[in-house]
């Protein structure tokens, strides 16, 4: 492809993610994007075609009446967790379309306290699934991550190890809600929620907004030092044999992830290799989730992923680097910002202005992976 | 004291009258697809898995393995019905019934429950009705005869 038909990240902006009673979702939103505006030395007025999107907090393109009534064309977009990433792909196509050359994607959230709330209807299920108390995707992780240790000989320890790197992450990066490092063993003996995973080794959905501009080709050169390249970027849906969240049934194995179909059609777009990433994000809405992904995008092999913890690979100076601003277990997960704040740590990553722990030795090669209900994917490889 | 079951489209038709509690306890009914042999629950009209099939009624095996299983520690919140005690924590897995593998609640002590464990269906009291109706549900427990 050449360079003037290639998206580019110019500018990125984030709201602290967390709990912070005095603003919206909206606030957040709005702060967000003047932030990734000026990182990008552009005008809101410049912008030429808009994205939002927020699982609970309103529609983002009323966002429109603080920022300036431009008529700037704004699709609102509803994904669950792949929210962010359907909004960056939804800008990238725009402007590879020609509808512009300088877009932007943004999403927020703020939702209430402990699990999501859920309607069996919306999913298409009858009452009683909700009523006899199997609709929690707590429940699911937990299901999943137990059949997938018990599959893979790996221990519960490993699910301790992927939350504490993540906790470790996070004491380091100002924008991260849980910036207290606690211990495996502090992990293992935490609440028990859904066994084998405890209290701590979930996430809480939480409150934050992200937001990133895009330029397209030469544009992004002359705004930007160091733009970087959205190499490829895939979103799939489950395909039949996918053990998904509020499932009554399961087909008889073996069960593939969309994050399978995603992770492969992103890298070879890219003409790259998993082998390749620098620096990669991937979906922890528990530990077992991150452990599972691992491998599902090939980051590395089934039953590898507690060894290559145990060496430290995962850390920020490890060999494959994961989540090195804590992902969704320092950060919570604000469904609709929770996928834009990968692409916001990773740019600033590849960047060489991580706003937490650096990568070190100028990362060029970056990864961004999110996974939601019911059995959707969104894939991401960054460069510079 | 009088019962019914939670959905009676989950299970045998006349299997199971109200009030009555004798005999084994009713068995769960799926659906299979003409074309591809994919057993599905609760039934359903059309086939996920390929545009060919015509689905029809397919009573489940009773007896499976426990696939995967936890514990439901703390209250859902609402539309969850706790029974009338209150929420007390629960086992839910996946059993694999050769043919399908489906989500239920486990009647299965925790030091007795694992992967692989030989289950049997049963029913369970998910909630009571106003009018104090036991309401029940399917579940699975320890198949005592089961895994030899």
């Amino acid at each position: 492809m050449r360079r003037a038909d290639d998206v580019y990240v110019v500018g990125c902006g984030m709201h602290p993610f967390g709990r912070d009673e005095s603003v919206t979702g909206m606030d957040m939103a709005e702060r967000a994007i003047r932030e990734a505006l000026a990182d990008a030395g552009v005008a809101w007025e410049d912008i030429g075609y808009a994205a939002g999107g927020s699982d609970v907090s309103g529609k983002p393109d009323t966002l429109v009446g603080r920022l300036g009534l431009t008529g700037v064309p704004f699709v609102n977009v509803q994904n669950g967790c792949a929210t962010g990433a359907s909004t960056v792909l939804t800008v990238a196509n725009a402007l590879r379309a020609g509808e512009a050359s300088l877009g932007l994607a943004v999403g927020f959230d703020k939702h209430e306290r402990g699990a999501f709330h859920v309607s069996a209807a919306r999913y298409g299920l009858g009452d009683w699934y909700a009523e006899t108390g199997m609709m929690l995707t707590t429940q699911f992780f937990a299901l999943k991550t137990r059949r997938y240790l018990y599959e893979h000989g790996i221990s519960e320890r490993a699910l301790a190890m992927v939350a504490a790197r993540a906790f470790r992450n996070g004491s380091h990066h100002p924008l991260a809600w849980r910036r207290k490092p606690l211990t495996e063993r502090e992990i293992l003996d935490s609440a028990e929620v859904s066994p084998p995973l405890t209290q701590y080794m979930f996430c809480s959905p939480g409150q934050g907004a992200a937001a990133l501009v895009l330029a397209l080709g030469d544009r992004a050169f002359d705004l930007c030092e160091r733009p970087v390249r959205l190499a490829s970027l895939a979103f799939r849906t489950r395909r039949f044999g996918s053990f998904e969240v509020f499932s009554p049934w399961l087909p008889p194995g073996p069960h593939r992830s969309p994050s399978v179909d995603a992770a492969e059609a992103v890298f070879r777009t890219a003409g790259l290799r998993p082998a390749d990433v620098q620096v990669a994000q991937l979906q922890d809405t528990d530990s077992g989730s991150e452990l599972i992904h691992l491998a599902e995008t090939g980051l590395c092999g089934h039953g590898e992923q507690e060894a290559l913890l145990a060496a430290g690979d995962t850390d920020a100076a490890g060999r494959i680097p994961v989540n090195t601003d804590g992902g969704c277990l320092a950060g919570g997960e604000p469904v609709g910002a929770s996928g834009l704040r990968q692409f916001h740590e990773v740019v600033r990553q590849l960047q060489g202005r991580a706003p937490g722990l650096q990568v070190p030795g100028a990362p060029r090669v970056g990864f961004t992976h999110v996974y939601g209900a019911p059995g959707i994917s969104a894939c991401s490889v960054l460069t510079v | 004291m009088a019962t019914r079951l939670i959905d009676e489209s989950l299970f045998e038709s006349g299997a199971f009258g109200g009030g009555s509690d004798a005999g084994d306890p009713p068995r769960l009914v799926g659906a299979r697809c003409s074309a591809c042999g994919t057993v599905v629950f609760p039934r359903q009209d059309s086939c996920p898995r390929c545009p060919d099939g015509v689905m029809s009624a397919r009573v489940l095996p009773v007896s499976g393995r426990v696939w995967s299983w936890t514990l439901q520690a703390f209250p859902p919140k609402p539309p969850y019905r706790p029974p009338s005690g209150g929420h007390r924590a629960y086992h839910v897995g996946y059993v694999d019934l050769g043919e399908v593998l489906v989500e239920a609640r486990l009647a299965v002590p925790r030091a007795e429950i694992r992967i692989g464990l030989p289950v049997r269906l049963t029913t369970v009291t998910a909630y009571q009705d106003e009018d104090g109706t036991e309401v029940l549900t399917f579940a699975f427990a320890p198949d005592r005869d089961g895994g030899r």
